[in-house]
This record gives C-alpha cells, sequence and structure tokens, in this order.
C-alpha cells in the first residue's frame, strides 16, 4: 500500500515537472520589447493607423500585454485627437494598476515556476503618475470638465507614492517646504537620511499642470502657488518655475484682451526595456551548483541557460527642446517638467537588485525540483541525464519581463505663451540646444480672453514628423514648413 | 510519510495562494448621524464642517442683531454679500475641500434671513472682467471697480465676505497638534467697515495609538 501511495506520488512529480516545463516554455516564448518593436517603429515614422492594428493584436491576442499595450493606444489615440477614447483607456489602466497594487501570492508562486511575465504588471510609480497626467491632457483638448479632478488625481497619487516610499519623512519635508511657501519663498524639500539618490521623487508636471488650472479660474491664485512651488521644489533650476511663482504671487492669469497658449512638447523617444543576460550572476550560480553537485547528496542541473534581466534602453536623440514662435515672434525654447529618461532609469536602478534576487531564487526552485524528481524517481546515469537536460531546458525558457508604457517621450516640455485674443499662427520646430534641426509645423489656433489654449506636439527626432494637436476641438492642420 | 510532507506542502502554497488574492474594493452610504472619520495625516470633514458652522453662525447672527431696513411692503429688505473666496494659508493642501467649503459658506448665507449672496458665476465673471486678484478687493479703486462692474449688471452689492484658513503646529517628538483656524471678514463696502469672525479646531497627530494618552493626560503636564 505504502509502495503504491509512493508511486502515485513520483509519477504526479514527474507530471508535473513535464506540465511546469511546457508552460514554462509557453510562456517564455517572446518578450514583450520583441512584440513591441514593429509598433513603436511604425508610430516613430509616423504611420499611426497601422500602429494601432499591430497594437490593437497586441492588446487582444495577450492577456499579460493588454495593460502596456491599452496605454500605447492611448498615446496613438491622443495623438490622433481621439481624445474621448484615450481617455477611456487611460481611465481603464488606471483603475487596474490601481487594483494590482494589491500582491497577489498565487501569481508570485506561479512566477516562480515559470518567469516574472506571467505576473500582472502592475505599472512603475512614475506610470501611475503619468497616466492621470495624460488623463488630464487629453481632458483638455476634448474640453477639459474633469481636468481639475485629474490634477487633483496626480497630487492624491504622488501623496500615496511618497508615502510608501518615504513614509512621514516626505510629509515632514512637505510641511517645512509649506511653511516656506507661506513667506512666498520656494525651498528644497529636506531628505532623510536613510534615503537613496534612485528612488522616485515626483514629476513637477502634475503639479505644474494643477497650479495652470487654478490660475485659469482668476481666483484661487493661493493653490496656483502652492502648486508651482511644489513644483519648483523637484525643479530648482527651472527659470520658468519661478516666473510663475512671481506671476501668481503679484500679477494676474492675462492682461485684459490677453489670452495663454501652453504648448505641451513630447520631445525624443522614450525609454524602453530590453531583455539583457545577468552574465556575472549566471556564472556564480553555475559555479555554485557544481559545487553543491560535487559535495552534495543531489545533482543539479547546471546553469547553462543564463539568467534573463530586464534592463532599460534609451534611444539616443538628435533634439533636446522645440522652439516656439508666436505670430513669427521668437518666443524661446520650452523647458522639460517631466525629464522620463531620468525617471525611468532611476526607478530601474531603485528595482534591479530585486528583480535579480527574484531570479537567482527562481532558478533554485527549478533545481531544487528537478533533483527531488531524480530523487524520489531513483534515477539511474541515463535518465538523471534526461532529467539534467529537461531541467536546463526549462530553465532556459524563462524571459525577462520587459513590459512598460513603450510610446512615452523621451521628455515632456512645456512653454507658456500669454499673447493677444483672436486667432493667432504659433510656429514649432525641433531645435538641438536652441538651433533648429528639422521641419517646422505651423498652425493656427484661437486664443481667448482671459483663457489657456493648450497645444501637444510631439517630435520624436529631427527627421520623424511631428504631430500637433490643438485643444477647443480643434485638430491642427500641421503644415510641414 | 513522504504524503503527509506533500498534503502538507500542498496546504501551506494553498493557503497562502488563498491569503494573498487580490480584493475589491468596497464602498457605503454614512448616515447622517455617523461621526465623520478622523484624518490620520490631514485635516478633513471632521474639522472643515464644524468651523464653518461655527463662524458662519456667529458671524450672521452678530450682524443681524444690527438695525435691518425695511422695503415699501414691510419685509425686510436683505443686504447682499459678495463672497469673494476663500485662501488657504494653511500648512496642509485642502485639494478637493476648497470649492467645497465655498459651498457649504455660500449655502449657510443662503438660509439666513437678512443676507442674500451673490451667485458665485457673477463673481467669478466680474473678477474676470475686472482681471483684479480676490486679495485686491480691499484697496478702495479695486473695490470700486469690482462693485461697478456687478452693479452694471443689476447686482448692488453691500459687503465683501472673504475666508482664510490657516494652521499652527506645535510639535513635540513624535506627536503634534495643528490649530486650524478659519476666519471670515466681512467688510462694509459702504462704510468700509469690518466684522470678523474665527472659529478654532485643535487636532493632535501622534505616530501610535498611545500617544494621544500620553501626550493629553493631566499628569504628563
Amino acid at each position: 500500500m505504502k509502495n503504491g501511495v509512493e508511486a502515485f506520488f513520483v509519477r504526479l512529480l514527474r507530471v508535473a515537472v513535464v506540465v511546469i516545463g511546457i508552460a514554462g516554455t509557453l510562456s517564455g516564448c517572446s518578450t514583450h520589447a520583441k512584440r513591441l518593436a514593429l509598433p513603436r517603429t511604425l508610430f516613430y515614422e509616423g504611420q499611426l493607423e497601422s500602429c494601432r492594428e499591430h497594437l490593437d493584436k497586441l492588446q487582444k491576442g495577450n492577456r499579460h500585454d493588454r495593460d502596456v499595450a491599452n496605454l500605447d493606444l492611448a498615446v496613438v489615440d491622443l495623438l490622433e485627437g481621439q481624445t474621448q477614447q484615450a481617455e477611456t483607456r487611460l481611465k481603464e489602466v488606471r483603475d487596474r494598476f490601481d487594483y494590482l497594487e494589491q500582491e497577489s501570492m498565487t501569481e508570485k508562486t506561479v512566477s516562480m515556476w515559470t518567469d516574472d511575465s506571467v505576473r500582472s504588471y502592475a505599472g512603475e510609480d512614475y506610470e501611475k503618475i503619468l497616466i492621470r497626467v495624460y488623463l488630464a491632457l487629453a481632458n483638455l483638448m476634448g474640453g477639459g470638465g474633469d481636468a481639475e479632478s485629474y490634477t487633483l488625481q496626480i497630487q492624491e497619487k504622488h501623496e500615496a507614492i511618497m508615502q510608501r516610499l518615504w513614509g512621514d519623512a516626505e510629509n515632514a519635508s512637505t510641511e517645512e517646504a509649506s511653511n516656506h511657501t507661506q513667506s512666498g519663498v520656494p525651498s528644497l524639500k529636506i531628505q532623510p537620511a536613510a534615503a537613496t539618490a534612485t528612488r522616485y521623487r515626483g514629476l513637477p508636471l502634475g503639479f505644474y499642470m494643477r497650479g495652470m488650472l487654478r490660475e485659469e479660474t482668476h481666483q484661487h491664485y493661493d493653490d496656483a502657488l502652492r502648486s508651482y512651488t511644489r513644483a519648483s521644489e523637484l525643479l530648482p533650476d527651472c527659470m520658468p518655475l519661478r516666473w510663475d511663482i512671481s506671476r501668481v504671487q503679484s500679477s494676474v492669469h492675462s492682461q485684459p484682451g490677453c489670452g495663454v497658449i501652453y504648448v505641451f512638447a513630447m520631445v525624443g523617444r522614450g525609454p524602453y526595456k530590453v531583455e539583457t543576460v545577468e552574465r556575472p550572476t549566471s556564472d556564480a550560480l553555475l559555479i555554485a551548483d557544481r559545487i553543491v553537485s560535487a559535495v552534495g547528496p543531489y545533482q543539479l542541473p547546471p546553469t547553462i541557460a543564463p539568467i534573463k534581466v530586464p534592463d532599460v534602453v534609451i534611444p539616443p536623440s538628435d533634439i533636446n527642446t522645440v522652439g516656439v514662435r508666436v505670430d513669427g515672434q521668437l518666443i524661446g525654447p520650452t523647458a522639460s517638467l517631466a525629464d522620463i529618461e531620468e525617471l525611468a532609469v532611476s526607478t530601474f536602478r531603485a528595482d534591479r537588485n530585486r528583480i535579480v534576487a527574484r531570479a537567482v531564487a527562481r532558478r533554485v526552485i527549478k533545481k531544487a525540483t528537478v533533483a527531488a524528481a531524480k530523487q524520489g524517481m531513483s534515477s539511474d546515469g541515463l535518465t538523471s541525464l534526461g532529467m539534467d537536460v529537461a531541467g536546463i531546458a526549462w530553465e532556459a525558457t524563462e524571459s525577462a519581463d520587459t513590459r512598460c508604457w513603450g510610446l512615452l517621450p523621451r521628455d515632456i516640455q512645456v512653454l507658456r505663451v500669454e499673447t493677444q485674443s483672436g486667432i493667432r499662427s504659433v510656429q514649432l520646430s525641433p531645435c538641438l540646444s536652441g538651433i533648429p534641426v528639422g521641419p517646422s509645423r505651423k498652425i493656427d489656433i484661437p486664443v481667448t480672453d482671459g483663457r489657456n489654449t493648450y497645444v501637444i506636439c510631439w517630435f520624436p527626432d529631427a527627421r520623424s514628423p511631428g504631430q500637433v494637436l490643438c485643444s477647443q476641438g480643434i485638430v491642427a492642420p500641421a503644415n510641414a514648413r | 510519510m513522504r504524503r503527509r510532507e506533500w498534503l502538507t506542502g500542498f496546504s501551506v502554497v494553498s493557503l497562502a495562494s488563498l491569503l494573498g488574492c487580490r480584493g475589491y474594493q468596497y464602498g457605503h452610504i454614512v448616515k447622517p448621524q455617523s461621526e465623520n472619520l478622523v484624518g490620520s495625516h490631514k485635516g478633513g470633514a471632521e474639522v472643515f464642517d464644524p468651523l464653518v458652522d461655527e463662524a458662519v453662525a456667529k458671524l450672521l447672527a452678530r450682524q443681524h442683531q444690527g438695525d435691518c431696513p425695511v422695503g415699501p411692503d414691510g419685509q425686510p429688505i436683505k443686504k447682499s454679500i459678495c463672497f469673494v473666496g476663500i485662501e488657504n494659508k494653511m500648512v496642509e493642501d485642502i485639494g478637493d475641500f476648497k470649492d467645497q467649503l465655498y459651498e457649504q459658506i455660500d449655502s449657510k448665507i443662503l438660509e439666513s434671513d437678512a443676507f442674500q449672496s451673490i451667485s458665485r458665476r457673477m463673481v467669478d465673471a466680474a473678477l474676470f472682467e475686472t482681471r483684479l486678484r480676490p486679495d485686491s478687493l480691499f484697496i478702495p479703486d479695486n473695490q470700486a471697480l469690482f462693485a461697478s462692474v456687478l452693479q452694471r449688471q443689476g447686482i448692488p452689492i453691500d459687503y465683501l465676505l472673504y475666508a482664510r484658513l490657516t494652521s499652527g503646529t506645535t510639535v513635540r517628538n513624535s506627536s503634534s497638534q495643528r490649530d486650524y483656524l478659519l476666519t471670515l471678514e466681512l467688510t462694509n463696502i459702504h462704510t468700509g467697515f469690518a466684522d470678523k469672525q474665527s472659529s478654532e479646531i485643535r487636532k493632535g497627530y501622534h505616530k501610535t495609538a498611545m500617544g494621544k494618552v500620553w501626550n493629553y493626560n493631566p499628569f504628563t503636564r
């Protein structure tokens, strides 16, 4: 009877190894980075329709890619002027990422037998803030009824993330900063002593947008001052933010007969993740498993398949600002308010050790499973060799989790221009160190007395055709000059 | 033996999986008689609601005690108040509370027998047209310009009402006390005289559950 039960469990273990091996093989066929390569290329070539088709397929075809593909589709929607559709997609992902902030033990356990790509992607901290920024932008482009709520959500999310990352030290520093705000002097935040420089510190753009909308009310200048000051604390060297602070302290939104144009420039190609081999860790693990196999009671499969981890790639950029002219008069370059490149790299660096540790733990679990199966089956030399090969194959099926919001720009920049109300001609040129390096786009936009008008432009590089979109429901003609 | 180990392992994994499942979010309606939540990091409804109730009631009651002009029909003529806005000078952001506080104060003025409030949209439009900052309306020339714009639309004003939220923080090791003060300033634009009413709520913040007991008992002082 006992032998019968043992035989049953040995068979069960064998089946488990085979099933897990097949599941691992299936899960590790390709990475998100490879699946996104073509849509990215099409996007940067300006073929938005083809890009949308591929992203649609990706979104419907792969459950684990659904959310990030939805984010990329929202960017395409926004640039095509389908602002409501973009808003719907972004809201869906926002709610899902909020839900996925809760850990799932089931997914964690399964990922230890397969790889990280089977886990639901809950988004990086900066992506969660950017979703709300894009929601506000999409809403402003379509009329702006909910934009103020979205800016409040940006603030709320920022505070929740800071509370999680920095604890009460963040609150203390914020209060310290606000105390200085009362006297009208922007102050730098005091960071906790144990803080590493790599942790997410916040996105000034969200605060800037809140200030921008509060200022437009012509009434809540105190809120605008508070928001601009928070943004300035995160970007102390940004001169336009100081001008904004000075304006809301003593002046008004705009002079009678004038309105304001806000140019939001998406500059450069944004960061994305690719799969790389963690060579030192792989070599160390190979030596370790050889030592254990030589001196211990178990024969472990050797670490021939390297450990794969994601890495952030920043594509080279040949532009760094967008030059703005209004009615032929040079206004100046846009100023960076969301350095996504820096955010992506610092966030990844902060998380990298945890990713590698998880990959090592996964390998240990897999090797232990194969060793246990071999011991249970009392396998001879040939069977043992076969199981080692199966174990190596199982390990080789792992792939790195390269999911990310892939169609973000490298930098989001802003320029504020106060100008006479009426139809104004705005010319946007991609620039490198202040010198135009690519074809300009010229659009005519209506500026309303005392109100904001928003322009979104996208210049991925000097060669690619830029995209321009303007608020008040008008998709700009975007003539190349 | 092995079966027992397997069963134990399986049970532990299953239990861990069940415990680690993602949950959903739920909501419920808070009954009117129920107490407000007390914010753990910032002031919320538990602070602002009583501040508004007390300050507005006291200010209007004091104003109501004065002589009230009577119209030809024998009915008292209501004085019109232009509620300019709320200025947040506190250390905390009040986020979405600001507009709600405005509406609460505005509604309470409307409930009064002696006063009537000017529509917020009209106030916004007048500020927009004059391009005046709300805090600059206490300069006589600006006040006259602002009043003239409203009067042109057939809305005479008698009073300007301005609200301001301030805070003061006292820190004692890991605990702190924050005093929230709402000040309402009512200025008669005909005479230039101002009336003022404040209400205050003090709130303690602690890092531990025992912080309140430790800091607010008569034996530690």
